[in-house]
């Protein structure tokens, strides 16, 4: 048994003495015990640490040109890509203690999340929601405006983390800094190694920035931690389910921009023409990626696909030909420990299937040999929309019509988000337009869910865009 | 109604008779040749069942322990009739908690399945719930099974009320719901003339009539005898109950101590019922921990909650039990509850708590919130 000792906690190293008090959680596997050092946070610390993130980065941050952030940033997810780099080794051994997930799939995920956010792609984003990413240095002549113009970040940001998605906090640090605002994360209980690591890799190309950036952990809903904080900031961005956006929401001065992105889900739809035997390796392989990247934890993955009967592959083939793939996955990314309770519905879910499939109804069953590895049900479409209980839990629904999908999921509407739909005919664009009319915020191809790229309208909105306010000159002559 | 075949008749009256010797008797060797031949029977003539063993590479033929005979999740009894005689039934009991019907299980009772059931009742109650045979006024927090005819819990309490309950005793869940004046009525009228008087109900039933009694400042004395009653437990529920808060409250509101308060797991899939050992126990002057009693027509296993596999003694994982009594639908029942076994008996939790920290992907029970518009 390998004891490690990491911090569940960032804060600029002229903050560090200032932490007395500390309590250790303990995390174990099979192989390792994780000792998590965590500053116990009162209302002193946290309105000093804030105070102390919004003067650096006025004196630093805010002064730095777009370009040295972007380059910064860039240089953070080049050596997070890096196999030998140390911090993304010593994630690799914390992250699937605490989580759970194997290390096959941290890895993953870490590849994913970095490859997208290289510094042509945080560019790009600033180009999509912005047009001109220099309004973050200086004014800027607009040409529609006839005049200068300027984008301003919110001084301090602060993000509520409440999942485990490994290498998903990093993506708010990254466009704090592109918005030159502070950042203060507050991470969740299940998952608070990953965003310590990744400033420490700040600190390392540029420790002026890192002084502006700070991660913590404290009970969700402590008020006298939180009020302070609400006092300081002038936004917050959460992410959390229901019952979190909303206590959070009730509590937030108005003065605050806010950004909630609440829990989704996602979905996978093909249509007749896309169920062709020439590709039916490559669909299910794509089929089986969107299942396991996260084991499903994701709001990016799929809870089922939905599959139009019809073409030259039918739906129970494309279901037994993803078993295959879905055993191949468990070999090269194998799926996570799940608690008990999450066992127990699969199994009882695998159990009803079984009689139903015995029984002679329209329906399969197709589980891993061992255990709840994967399990792939497919069964003619309900009608209603039946929620996986997740963990590679593949509901194929077969169905006669694509345009059948859409009822079935309009209860669902404040939740959707992310579908991969390939309809391999004229039909697309209507329905791609039904989805977009639903509350889709994204449509891609299978095999891309879990992968979208910074340009990406998060959840349907402009991250960037929403928090900048912006100051325009009306005045044609250049600014001296 | 044709008469049941006779080779069930005289199962029946083989199952039977072990019943009746009652929690005290044990025959493992006798237990183990009746859980056969029912596997047999429930093999030959359920073929959905058949199916499900043959799947597995199991026939009675190679069985010889009851451990080995498959069992069925829970969930099954939502998905398909798996009834030994459908064409026999007499009463249909469906499982609660959503309003979905498609959602509901459903297990059918024939006649004689319908008798050992109530021989499992009158057993277990004689020893677990009045060990002293003292007669008890009793007072349900359930609807009659007149206005419930699919919740066993109901028909259940019925047969207790007409077996140990004295006349005036009755159900308190009516066409306006739950008649706490009544209750506060009744339980007065045992206070002023010392009768000992039963509860009954749901484990929910009992923590809303503490919150009336806390709002109302009601405080009881039930006489010497008194007991509770309560079935189910807290489990899907959104507010957590803690075991000893429940039994404090039992002796703060109604004067009844801890002794005296018995909890009952039931389960639609199950015919037999498990009692907490703990008012027997006192009656015997035993000291020993709270547990669950398995009777001697049960046996309770305790499974890995991934692979399903039997795990050594004393570990935590889901409860599977096997019960004769359930010789009209399936024995060997796989349940989602989180237990412990220990001697004679387990120690149950619920259903496993769900983490704290999960991913960012709308989960089951949100999802099953919204669909159900809860």
């Amino acid at each position: 048994m390998e004891t490690i000792e990491v911090n569940g906690y960032y804060l600029p190293p002229r903050l560090r003495k200032g932490i007395k008090t500390f309590r250790t959680e303990v995390y174990q596997d099979d192989s390792t015990t994780l000792h998590l050092k965590i500053p116990v946070v009162t209302r002193a610390i946290v309105e000093e640490l804030a105070d102390h993130l919004k003067k650096n980065r006025e004196e630093y941050l805010a002064q730095l040109p777009i370009e040295r952030i972007v380059a910064i940033l860039d240089e953070a997810s080049r050596r997070w890509l890096d196999r030998d780099y140390p911090y993304r080794k010593l994630a690799l051994r914390t992250i699937p203690v605490v989580t759970g997930f194997t290390p096959e799939v941290v890895e993953a995920s870490i590849d994913v999340e970095m490859e997208s956010s290289l510094g042509e792609d945080m560019w790009k984003a600033l180009c999509s929601e912005i047009a001109n990413p220099l309004y973050l240095d200086d004014f800027q002549y607009s040409e529609e405006l006839n005049g200068f113009r300027r984008a301003f970040g919110p001084e301090l940001i602060v993000s509520f983390f409440s999942e485990n998605i490994p290498a998903l906090p990093h993506l708010l640090f990254m466009r704090s800094a592109l918005l030159k605002a502070a950042c203060l994360g507050k991470v969740a209980a299940g998952e608070p190694t990953f965003a310590p690591l990744y400033l420490k890799t700040i600190e390392d190309i540029d420790p002026q920035m890192a002084n502006a950036m700070a991660v913590l952990y404290w009970p969700g809903g402590d008020e006298a931690i939180e009020d302070a904080v609400f006092n300081q900031t002038d936004a917050v961005i959460v992410f959390g389910g229901v019952e979190t956006c909303k206590a959070l929401m009730e509590r937030i001065p108005r003065r605050i921009r806010l950004l909630a992105h609440g829990h989704k889900m996602g979905f996978g739809v093909i249509g007749r023409e896309a169920m062709k035997t020439e590709n039916l390796k490559e669909l299910a392989a794509a089929v089986a990626y969107d299942h396991s990247m996260f084991d499903q934890h994701a709001c990016l993955a799929p809870h089922c696909y939905y599959a139009e009967y019809g073409g030259e592959v039918t739906p129970q083939e494309l279901a037994r030909t993803l078993a295959g793939a879905m055993e191949e996955m468990e070999v090269r990314m194998p799926r996570g420990k799940i608690s008990a309770r999450d066992a127990a519905l699969i199994n009882q879910l695998r159990g009803r299937y079984e009689v139903q499939e015995l029984n002679g109804e329209d329906c399969l069953l197709l589980p891993s040999s061992h255990g709840t590895a994967w399990t792939i049900i497919y069964e003619r479409d309900p009608g209603a929309f039946s929620p996986s209980p997740l963990n590679r839990v593949i509901r194929i629904w077969g169905i006669e019509d694509i345009f059948q999908v859409l009822p079935a999921i309009r209860p669902l509407r404040p939740f959707l988000q992310n579908a991969a739909v390939a309809v391999g005919d004229e039909r697309e664009k209507e329905f791609i337009e039904e989805l977009g009319a639903l509350g889709l915020s994204r449509i891609t191809a299978p095999g891309k869910m879990p992968v979208p790229s910074m340009m990406w309208r998060h959840d349907g909105i402009t991250p960037l865009a929403l928090l900048l306010r912006w100051c325009d000159v009306e005045k044609k002559e250049k600014i001296e | 109604m044709r008469e049941l075949p006779s080779e069930v008749r005289e199962l029946d009256r083989e199952i039977l008779t072990f019943i009746r010797k009652g929690v005290d008797h044990q025959d493992a060797d006798q237990f183990n040749r009746l859980a056969l031949r029912t596997f047999e029977l429930q093999y030959d003539h359920i073929p959905l069942y058949q199916r499900y063993c043959e799947r597995r590479g199991v026939t009675p033929k190679e069985v010889s322990s009851w451990e080995e005979i498959p069992p069925l999740p829970t969930d099954c009894f939502k998905a398909a009739d798996l009834t030994l005689l459908p064409a026999h039934t007499v009463s249909t009991f469906m499982t609660s908690g959503t309003t979905r019907p498609e959602e509901r299980g459903r297990v059918h009772y024939d006649e004689g399945g319908l008798k050992l059931m109530d021989a499992t009742i009158l057993e277990a109650a004689s020893t677990y719930l009045f060990p002293d045979g003292l007669k008890n006024l009793i007072l349900i927090i359930a609807p009659p099974p007149q206005r419930a005819p699919h919740m066993v819990m109901a028909y259940g309490m019925n047969h207790l009320k007409e077996h140990f309950g004295l006349p005036r005793s009755r159900f308190l869940v009516e066409a306006d719901g739950f008649e706490v004046q009544d209750l506060v009525d009744d339980l007065r009228r045992s206070e002023t003339e010392g009768t000992p008087t039963a509860i009954f109900g749901g484990s929910f039933g009992f923590v809303n009539f503490f919150d009336y009694c806390r709002q109302e400042e009601l405080r009881f004395h039930l006489p010497f005898g008194s007991r509770c009653l309560d079935a189910g437990g807290f489990k899907g529920r959104s507010r957590e109950v803690g075991r000893d808060a429940f039994l404090d409250s039992c002796e703060e509101f109604l004067g009844v101590p801890r002794g005296y308060c018995v909890n009952l797991l039931g389960m639609t899939e199950i015919a037999s019922q498990f009692y907490d050992n703990t008012l027997c126990n006192l009656h015997k002057g035993v000291t020993a921990p709270r547990f669950k009693v398995s009777p001697p027509w049960t046996r309770t296993m305790v499974v890995d909650p991934d692979t399903l596999e039997p795990l050594p003694a004393g570990e935590q994982g889901l409860l599977r039990h096997f019960d004769l009594a359930n010789r009209g639908h399936i024995c060997a029942i796989q349940t989602d509850d989180m237990g412990k076994q220990v001697e004679n008996g387990f120690e149950v939790y619920g259903r496993a708590h769900e983490g704290e920290a999960r991913g960012c992907s709308l989960t089951i029970d949100e999802m099953t919130r919204v669909l159900e518009g809860g």
